[in-house]
Parts: C-alpha cells; sequence; structure tokens
C-alpha cells in the first residue's frame, strides 16, 4: 500500500503517453485514471484563485458533457471540491442527499446515466491547481483501492500540471520527488517562501521551484533545504551556488533538456 | 478528585468545547498535543496521520515542531510510531541507551535531541488505522498503565477531533475528513513559510505568529494560513510580533 502504487500509477501515466507517442501529460493522467476506476469517463477543471474557472480535458464525450454541465449549472461535487479541502465521493447522486446538495446537477447526470461521481482537488494545500473528476455509470463506493488510486491520480495531475507550467518535462527520473503531498511539510514551507520571495501565487512558486530543481540538475528535496536553510533564494537565482550555469526566469520556457 | 484528576477533566473539557464549536482541526490538534505533555508528564509529543501514500504526516506537535518534523519523517522507514501504525498496538521503548537494535536510524536520532524513551500510541476508527500519537521524554522509564490508558484516551480525542463527524453514514466521509485535515495541515505549512520569508523570522516563529493572530483574532487557524497564502491577509507587520508567544 505504499511507495510501490505511486510508482504502479505512474507507471500506468507512462506508458499511455508512450502508446500515443508523445510527451506525459496531464491528459495521460486522466485518462488513465478512467479506466483505472473503471469510470466512464474523467475530466480536469482548471482552478485559478481557488475558484474552478474552466473544464480543459476529458476523456470521454459523457465526461466532457458533465464538466461543461458542472460550469453551466455552477453546481456539482467538482465544484464543492474547490470551494472545500478535500475530495467529494458521492456513491449514488439519485439519493436525497445528493438531490438536496445539487438540485439540478443530480438529476442531470442521472438522466445521463452517470450515479456515481467522486472529485478529487488536484491540490496541495494552497497549491490549488484544479479537480480531477471521475463519472461512474453504476451506483457505488469506489473500493479502498479505487479511493487510493485516485488520490494518487489527483497528485499525478497535480505534479504533470505545475511542470507544464513550469515548462520543464516530467520524466520517469523524477518520479521519486513526484509525490507532492508525500514529501513532507517542508516542501511547503519552502514554497510559502518562494511565493514571498518572487511574489507570486502559490501554484506558481511550486512550479519554480521544481523547475529550479530541474534546470540546475538537483533532486527537488535537497533544493528545498538549501531554501529552507536560507543558502538559495529564486529571486536571486544568478548568485546561486549550485552548478548548472542556467539562470533561469524560474518560469521561462524551456524545453525538454535531456 | 486529584489535583491531578482535576487536571484531566479540565483537559477534556476544554476538547469536548473545542469538537462542540465550529473548530479548526490543526489547532486542535496542536492543543492535543500540548496537553498530552502536560497530562502523561512526558517531555514532546507529536501526532501522525497517514496519507494515501502511506506516509505518515506531522499533523499537530507541543512545542518544536522542527525538531519533531525530523523525528516524525525518519518513521516512515523505521520507528514506533510505524509498528503502532502497522500493529494497531501500543509500542513503548522505556530505554533508548538500552541497547536494543530495533530502528538504528530513528534511536541515534532521538538520542542526539535529548530524548531518553519513546511511546507510541494507534489512532484508530473501528477497524480502520489512521496513524500514531508519539511520546517523547528526556527521562528514561516506563509509563505506568494509567498514563498509557489516559495518552490512549488522548489520542482517541485526536482521531475524532479529525474524523469529527458524529454519524459516519456514508463511507466516504472518513476518507474527505483525513484528507481535509492533511491538507489543513499543508496550507499552514506554505503559510508558514510565506510568514518567515516575509518577516525574516524562522518558519516555527512564522507559526507562532499566525497562530496568535488567529487567537486574537477569534478564527481558524486554517482560515488565517488560507488568507495569507492567497496574499489577502498580510501579517507583514504585526504590532505585537516580537514579544515570544504564549504557550496554550
Amino acid at each position: 500500500m505504499e511507495q510501490p502504487r505511486s510508482f504502479q500509477v505512474w507507471a500506468a501515466i507512462a506508458a499511455c503517453a508512450q502508446r500515443e507517442g508523445t510527451a506525459v501529460s496531464p491528459r495521460h493522467a486522466v485518462i488513465t485514471c478512467a479506466d483505472a476506476l473503471a469510470a466512464a469517463g474523467a475530466g480536469l477543471s482548471v482552478a485559478r484563485d481557488g475558484v474552478p474557472r474552466e473544464p480543459v480535458l476529458a476523456s470521454t464525450p459523457l465526461a466532457e458533457e458533465l464538466e461543461e454541465l458542472q460550469f453551466t449549472l455552477g453546481q456539482g461535487p467538482g465544484m464543492d471540491t474547490v470551494a472545500g479541502r478535500g475530495p467529494v465521493l458521492v456513491a449514488d447522486l439519485t439519493i436525497p442527499d445528493a438531490r438536496h446538495r445539487w438540485p439540478l446537477f443530480a438529476p442531470a447526470a442521472a438522466e445521463r446515466g452517470v450515479r456515481g461521481m467522486f472529485a478529487f482537488p488536484v491540490a496541495a494545500g494552497a497549491v490549488l491547481i484544479g479537480v480531477l473528476n471521475v463519472y461512474r455509470l453504476p451506483a457505488g463506493s469506489l473500493a479502498p483501492r479505487e479511493l487510493l488510486d485516485g488520490l494518487v491520480f489527483a497528485d499525478a495531475a497535480l505534479v504533470l500540471a505545475l511542470d507544464e507550467r513550469g515548462g520543464i518535462a516530467s520524466g520517469p527520473d523524477g518520479l521519486a520527488d513526484a509525490a507532492v503531498s508525500a514529501r513532507g511539510a517542508q516542501v511547503h514551507q519552502a514554497t510559502g517562501m518562494v511565493a514571498a520571495q518572487l511574489g507570486v501565487s502559490m501554484p506558481d512558486a511550486l512550479a519554480a521551484l521544481r523547475a529550479h530543481a530541474y534546470v540546475t540538475g538537483q533532486r527537488l528535496s535537497d533544493l528545498v533545504a538549501n531554501v529552507l536553510a536560507r543558502r538559495v533564494r529564486l529571486d536571486r537565482v544568478n548568485s546561486s551556488p549550485e552548478p548548472g550555469r542556467q539562470p533561469s526566469a524560474p518560469r521561462a520556457e524551456r524545453g525538454e533538456e535531456e | 478528585m486529584t489535583t491531578a484528576d482535576r487536571r484531566v477533566r479540565d483537559a477534556f473539557i476544554e476538547l469536548t468545547d473545542t469538537l462542540v464549536t465550529d473548530f479548526d482541526v490543526i489547532d486542535f490538534l496542536e492543543r492535543l498535543a500540548n496537553r498530552c505533555t502536560e497530562l502523561l508528564g512526558v517531555s514532546a509529543c507529536g501526532i501522525l496521520l497517514a496519507d494515501h501514500h502511506g506516509v505518515l504526516n506531522l499533523v499537530g506537535a507541543s512545542a518544536e515542531q522542527a525538531r519533531l518534523l525530523g523525528l516524525a519523517q525518519l518513521q516512515n522507514a523505521e520507528g514506533p510510531c510505524l509498528d503502532a501504525y502497522h500493529t494497531g498496538r501500543a509500542v513503548q521503548r522505556a530505554d533508548l541507551n538500552d541497547g536494543d537494535p530495533r530502528w538504528p536510524s530513528f534511536t541515534a536520532a532521538a538520542r542526539a535531541h535529548g530524548f531518553a524513551s519513546v511511546q507510541a500510541l494507534p489512532m484508530r476508527l473501528r477497524e480502520q488505522r489512521l496513524g500514531a500519537v508519539n511520546l517523547f521524554s528526556t527521562e528514561p522509564g516506563p509509563l505506568d498503565a494509567d498514563t498509557v490508558a489516559l495518552g490512549q484516551a488522548l489520542a482517541d480525542a485526536a482521531t475524532i477531533g479529525i474524523v469529527h463527524q458524529r454519524a459516519l453514514a456514508r463511507s466516504e466521509v472518513l476518507a474527505e475528513q483525513l484528507q481535509g485535515a492533511l491538507n489543513s495541515r499543508i496550507v499552514i505549512e506554505q503559510a508558514k513559510g510565506f510568514l518567515a520569508e516575509r518577516l525574516s523570522v524562522t518558519v516555527d516563529d512564522g507559526f507562532s505568529i499566525m497562530r496568535r493572530y488567529a487567537r486574537s483574532h477569534h478564527r481558524k487557524l486554517t482560515d488565517v494560513a488560507t488568507d495569507i497564502t492567497a496574499g489577502r491577509l498580510d501579517l507583514a507587520r504585526p504590532p505585537a510580533s516580537r514579544e515570544t508567544p504564549p504557550v496554550p
């Protein structure tokens, strides 16, 4: 139940990208997640400043329709995930509780044959990128293993989205550092420090940290230790002591460098 | 009723009061960790919660977060909390200098921090194992059975605080609450780092400043942290940020 689960999830995502012959991206996390959770589809919506903004990805037309529907109606488990701080897991959208909570969305989803819906925040604290929504036709809870997998897929989507934003490739090499939420408190503390240094949002700060580790060829955990010890500041990357002389504007666009 | 009994009673009344009102889970766990050190006569207490990667995260601690954080993270490889979490049983090591070969890295680190004995109490909810409460003492020696029983009661209170729905009618609620508690902790860590940089203080001081602000303004710690991370609240120059924060 520990690390191997994350690695299996990552391996499945990487295999999906390889079949398509493209670089691994958040889309592969969405597609693979739908498969792993025996879903009729999955979708990714992005949030900015803590507010859901727009659906961006869907693995099937049905998922796309339901993603759009949540935004059109302004309600649904995915919307509540962004407003709250954890996943919103709905085993059956047709029960009174669900109809009461989402009076427009729940019946509309049920009409389209979707009875189970599971919304996972694509987030680590204030680093909130969006929501991963999983749609299933039959009613029923996720099995414990499916639930854990869903959470890990959401983490994977977070890392992929951050690295896309940072303009770097999340190759298999980065996998050891990939599980953001499992990296302990230091990464989150360093993210806060970098946000203050650069005057950027928390998602941009974590994207900048990951990109800086990548372009300077360090492990994220080593960079984090240096930031916390105030040996490295990201607003003065030119004077930072590590090797890799590429003084990056940390969010500059960058191709794959491997 | 003895003085000790009264203190235990008062602690549970305080914790129960916290639970009844609209409370902040991290603030609750911090209070609980501090009460544990007082009531159980130990030097430090950490509350560790497992996430979906099976990784134990420090979600609440008595004083000296930084010291406990390192010891908490080590226990993802070895240590009493890992054992208590996996077995669902209390784990005790009365003397860290006893030559017992268990947990060599953890033992060395705990000793380097000046601890002489350690205890881990499981956090469980029915069949599910959630984490463990970690107790450290600078003196060697076992905790007596009454103290362990009281410690387990406090560990159970921590579990109830995290899973604060009265009726877990839906099996999904537990997962939602657990993730909520873990995520609250992350927001707080991010806000601590932000304040540390902004105010040129240590990360631990950043936390104290944030907590004092939350208490004096009667706001939830997590809400204050969220506002800080979103740039909606600037504690850049708090009027009283220089003084040592009061121990709760």
